[in-house]
């Protein structure tokens, strides 16, 4: 494949239910209701649609995403972003533009066990 | 169109549908319905039963396999499960275990 850095997308089309767990890159450009947990960088597309709890290192925020996120690095919430939920990360971005609903915990520690 | 790759170190445990190709380098348990093709290359593994129009499979496959169209069993696959499908090719050096409908009364 051309993706040597293991990047996993979820196409447009796509709808999953249920739970993700891995390592490498991952960006959900289609529908995922249920559980993520990664150890590296999870991307949001515009055309993402997220109803799960997150575990990752990195968040990036395009589309919409309702749950509490946990990242062990950073959550950055675009322009374009609607997030509802309680975020826990040592650095949240919020943009201009974005749409937030929760609480928002910077002081914490890592997570143990992703 | 965006083409969705499970890569190789990506877990998913649920139910995967929609109406795109799907490329699984990874582990998918559960359930995968498609209205496209689905490709299991030679890292995937997938434990689920699947409904798809055409799939090709060159990994690891347990579960029943339905397709509209067409199944094909690369060589070097490992499939464990019914096969129904109006087209089904097997490749030498392909290893399977379960029953084969072609659907013969359609045709």
């Amino acid at each position: 494949m051309a993706q040597a850095d293991q990047v996993g997308v979820i196409g447009k089309g796509i709808v999953i239910r249920g739970n993700l767990t891995g390592g490498g890159n991952l960006v959900i450009e289609g529908r995922v209701e249920g559980q993520i947990a990664l150890k590296n960088h999870l991307t949001i597309e515009n055309t993402g649609r997220v109803q799960a709890d997150i575990r990752a290192d990195e968040l990036t925020i395009n589309g919409e995403a309702s749950g509490n996120i946990d990242a062990s690095s950073r959550v950055a919430i675009s322009a374009s972003a609607k997030v509802a939920g309680d975020i826990k990360a040592p650095r949240v971005v919020i943009e201009d533009g974005a749409v937030f609903n929760g609480s928002i915990e910077m002081d914490v520690k890592l997570p143990e066990d992703i | 169109m965006a083409n969705t790759v499970i890569g190789s170190s990506i877990v998913i445990d649920g139910e995967i549908s929609g109406d795109e190709d799907l490329v699984i380098q990874g582990t998918v348990k559960g359930k995968i319905s498609l209205r496209e093709s689905l490709f299991v290359e030679g890292s995937g593994v997938v434990e689920a039963d699947i409904e798809t129009q055409n799939v090709e499979i060159a990994g690891r496959v347990t579960g029943n396999i339905q397709a509209t169209d067409k199944v094909e069993l690369k060589a070097d696959c490992r499939v464990v499960g019914d096969v129904k499908a109006p087209r089904i090719l097997i490749a030498d050096g392909a290893s399977f275990k379960g029953n084969v409908d072609m659907d013969v009364k359609e045709r």
